[in-house]
């Protein structure tokens, strides 16, 4: 049985430790319904990473996690396997429509070593993961394919088994490369939305516009606005915090603001010359003086649940101001209307824009926030979303950088699977081996964490300090002895 | 987690079927369902659905299958695992168990571990409502005045046999005293782990009355050997003695120790305190020596499980640990579990490989636990929800002080050890002190 490695590791074997992160090792999609007999095994798989695996080891592999939840049936009909632990991986599971299954296998974390006769040894460290991040990110690769691509019953109902397999297969193909296993964390079992916070007139201002523009660009079914990758509305909870992982972690960040570019950046030399505002297409046309350019927008599924609607989502940038519009599908925006919104929205949303800005900066200097925030903490409220940390820094597409040790965020995320075990308030407050005291509060739906660095405090220091934390941030809304 | 008792056994079929299985028996369906499923090749596996855990685990031939509906989690459901297998071993063998499976590999083992069910079912039971043992890697004694303890080591160090290599006194499945024989034993460790598994096999019904004469393997000593113990009951007492020795033959022998010793405490006076220790208990287990938790006089304070760590100089000891009795709200089975499940959960927090704790302090609607492990000790509390941090503190400060003012009478501080002769050499110098724990 594998064993973690010591923090400093000593004697002969430190100064040779590699550090293994989680990987991904397999993941794939299946429907035991679609090869019932014998010979027929391989019509079950509908997606296979990594594709170059040898057929029968992918039927086998995909019969083991059929057989794993068969047996679990037995003991539990109604909620079959969630994961499966091993010494060298885990597997997880997930059936998010009936008889599709998804499974992700993931490599546990490695320490290898070098033993006094120069061999390597590799030790698997079996009881890092936390299950509960792995089975959040399997579920979130669901709904961000449902997302771009509806349900998986629609495909089927739409071409078949072939035309699910060709969606599944363009999806994944790219999705799977985004997915950085070793920087998923607490914020992940959230899957939260950070609120930009706002004032009255200001979000009035905000609606205004957003009533404006939806009447002049009539064919507009939703809107929604964010603010400097925070959210200020949008769309009903399930729909808005898929369609705001993506706009944050993928779109947001490949296109990073032209006036901010050098003189010699080549996105100086797209810009559309137009001096009046800074508006443009983030989704759609790139130049819109070009009478050839593709008016082709992404489209999205939302309220898979009752309505089934399919729409282009529009959206459109004002340097920190993002507005998304969403057409039904069945209506082709033509290069006419982009020009026309790009007359209407991109002034307004230029000066919406400067104002929200220059009110968000008399609010600070306001509240006398303008330094550092002093606590590192995390925040969710399971009930709209919204979650708040000072302990991530921006998240890119490639990593989401946390300020503090990884160790410190997995003792985060036990204390969040102890909450979860019970509906009731709770409290835990845990002094780690590094001295860093956590403290974990639940109550009423809302989470909040707090990591200390106070090595010599004790419990009722402790307590003190986060009094202090929830009556500036958090308004007395947790209980505190 | 109960164990399928005689009736929702699965049929032995193929090599395939699954050994040494337990299941909860009103789920048992369908044969038990148990089919081969084979996990990777690897030693262990843990399954996961919603609320429940299924646990695998390979040893040797057999493979032991855990499932559970609690809030246990898969290093406890596989501690449990470990230790029904330790059992298994200590009845047959590990040596003998993979010589059979090599010979035949469809062997229907319970032919062997025939009238042992009740034995794993009250250890199952034992593990889940009485915490402390398993996770702690610690064994329990009788709280005792110091000078009789004392007394009764010394006794038992003079009553010795040929090939005696254990001595041990117990009452109510917890330790008076026991004694070692320096040469047989002091190059490898006696185990707590064994120690409690004797202490709980001589609490079996089949050594109630009157002395027995039985192997024993200790599993985690030498999993392929055996002892040979003989167990009695003195004076008709709850009290047991436990002689473990090498040679086959020696039963005459053995009793005739035992009437030393018999004799020896009658000179002591000793039945009568020992009487007086098992007689206190409000639990309604069959005697169990303890005390109750308002001996502490600490209001709040419910219940508490505390292991010394700091080992006096020139000794080291058996690892122990005293808790209270358990009283209100836990006196149901189904609290007992729950409080069980806590503690277990805490320590595998206090311990975790990968991001072990100092300190949990966890503030929940039935009860506030306070877990602490310093370099002197390993603490377990069990608070009242109301408590405010500052009377939790209070209330630790307490019991700190009170456990090391009775520390003399609830554990054994300087364990004895003998040496029966003809005394062969080993390397003596090595080895000061009696068990080398872990």
């Amino acid at each position: 049985m594998a064993a973690a490695a010591a923090g400093a590791g000593s004697g002969p074997w430190a100064a040779q430790e590699k550090q293994f992160p989680p990987a991904l090792l397999s993941f794939f999609i299946y429907n035991p319904r679609f090869g019932p007999r014998e010979g027929q095994e391989e019509n079950k798989i509908l997606f296979y990473h990594p594709n170059e695996v040898e057929k029968n080891e992918k039927i086998r592999n995909v019969g083991l996690c059929e057989a794993i939840v068969q047996f679990t049936r037995t003991f539990s009909p109604s909620k079959p396997a969630k994961s499966l632990h091993t010494q060298k991986n885990r597997q997880f599971f997930n059936e998010p429509e009936e008889n599709f299954w998804m499974v992700m296998v993931v490599r546990n974390p490695i320490i290898e070593k070098q033993s006094k006769d120069g061999k390597p040894v590799i030790e698997y460290q079996e009881e890092e993961l936390l299950d509960k991040v792995y089975s959040s990110v399997l579920r979130q690769c669901y709904s961000m394919y449902k997302l771009f691509n509806g349900t998986f019953l629609k495909a089927m109902e739409d071409g078949g088994v072939k035309l699910l397999k060709e969606r599944l297969e363009k999806f994944f193909h790219r999705y799977l490369q985004t997915l950085h296993l070793q920087s998923c964390d607490l914020l992940d079992i959230f899957g939260g939305i950070s609120f930009f916070p706002l004032d009255k007139m200001t979000y009035l201002k905000i609606q205004s516009f957003i009533n404006r523009m939806e009447e002049s660009l009539n064919i507009v079914k939703y809107t929604a606005f964010l603010y400097n990758d925070q959210l200020i509305c949008g769309l009903e909870q399930d729909d808005m915090r898929i369609l705001y992982k993506y706009l944050t972690t993928s779109l947001f960040p490949r296109h990073i603001e032209p006036e901010l570019a050098g003189r010699d950046s080549p996105i100086r030399a797209e810009m559309p010359g137009n001096l009046q505002h800074y508006g443009r297409f983030l989704t759609g046309p790139l130049n819109l003086n070009d009478p050839d350019a593709k008016c082709r927008f992404p489209k999205i599924f939302v309220n898979t649940d009752d309505t089934y609607e399919e729409l282009h989502l529009i959206v459109y940038k004002a340097m920190s101001a993002a507005v998304c519009f969403m057409i039904d599908a069945s209506v082709h925006p033509t290069l006419d209307f982009c020009r026309r919104l790009d007359s209407i929205v991109g002034p307004q949303l230029t000066v919406l824009a400067s104002d929200i800005c220059e009110q968000f900066n008399i609010n600070k200097r306001m509240s006398g926030s303008e330094k550092e925030p002093q606590f590192k903490f995390i925040y969710f409220n399971h009930m709209n979303l919204a979650e708040k940390s000072t302990v991530h820094m921006r998240k890119t597409p490639s990593v989401s950088l946390t300020s503090v040790h990884p160790d410190l965020m997995k003792i985060l995320g036990d204390i969040n699977s102890d909450f979860t075990r019970v509906d009731e308030d709770e409290e835990i407050i845990v002094k780690a081996m590094s001295d860093y005291w956590v403290v974990g509060k639940k109550s009423d739906r809302r989470e909040l964490y707090v990591i200390l660095n106070q090595k010599n405090a004790n419990l009722i220091e402790v307590n003190e300090e986060v009094k202090k934390l929830c009556a500036t941030q958090f308004n007395n809304i947790f209980f505190l002895d | 987690m109960e164990v399928g008792g005689d009736t929702a056994a699965p049929a032995p079929g193929g090599a395939e079927d699954l050994e040494d299985t337990q299941f909860p028996s009103e789920e048992a369906r369908e044969g038990g369902g148990v089919h081969a499923v084979p996990p990777d090749p690897e030693d262990e596996g843990l399954e996961e659905t919603e609320d429940h855990k299924l646990v695998f685990l390979q040893q040797g031939p057999l493979l032991l299958v855990a499932m559970s509906r609690t809030s246990q989690s898969a290093a406890q459901l596989r501690g449990e695992l470990l230790a029904v297998h330790a059992q298994i071993v200590s009845t047959l063998t590990r040596a003998s168990v993979a010589r059979i499976f090599a010979h035949k590999q469809n062997y229907d083992l319970r032919r062997l571990l025939a009238g042992s069910e009740r034995t794993l079912d009250r250890l199952l039971d034992s593990m889940e409502q009485d915490p402390g043992a398993l996770p702690l890697g610690a064994v329990r004694c009788v709280p005792l005045a110091r000078p009789l303890r004392d007394a009764l080591g010394a006794l038992l160090r003079r009553c010795t046999a040929p090939g005696l290599a254990l001595s041990v006194l117990a009452v109510g499945g917890r330790l008076i005293t026991a004694a070692q024989e320096r040469n047989v034993l002091a190059e490898c460790r006696l185990d707590p782990a064994d120690l409690q598994l004797l202490l709980d096999w001589v609490g079996a019904p089949a050594f109630a009355a009157g002395e027995a004469w039985a192997p024993v393997c200790l599993p985690r000593f030498n999993p392929d050997g055996f002892f040979y113990a003989y167990v009695a009951r003195l004076d008709a007492m709850p009290v047991c003695l436990l002689l473990l020795g090498t040679q086959r033959e020696a039963f005459h022998a053995m009793a005739a120790c035992r009437r030393l010793v018999e004799d020896g405490m009658h000179a002591l006076g000793a039945m009568r305190a020992l009487g007086e220790a098992a007689s206190f208990s409000n639990a309604s287990s069959a005697s169990a020596p303890a005390y109750s938790v308002q001996a502490v006089g600490a209001p709040g304070l419910r219940h508490f499980l505390y292991k010394p760590l700091d080992i006096p100089d020139h000794h080291r000891q058996l690892p122990q640990f005293t808790s209270p009795e358990l009283e209100a709200p836990y006196s149901r089975e189904e609290e007992r579990q729950r409080l069980s499940d806590l503690y277990h959960r805490l320590h595998a927090r206090l311990h975790s490989t990968s991001r072990p704790l100092r300190l949990i302090y966890h503030v929940a609607e039935k009860e506030t636990l306070l877990a602490w492990v310093t370099s002197k000790f390993e603490l377990y509390t069990c608070l009242s929800p109301l408590v405010t941090k500052a009377g939790a503190i209070l209330v630790v400060t307490k019991l700190l002080r009170w456990v090391k003012k009775e520390e003399d009478r609830l554990f054994i501080r300087y364990p004895p050890k003998y040496s029966t002769p003809p005394a062969t050499s080993t390397d003596q110098a090595a080895h000061n002190g009696l068990f080398t724990g872990p």
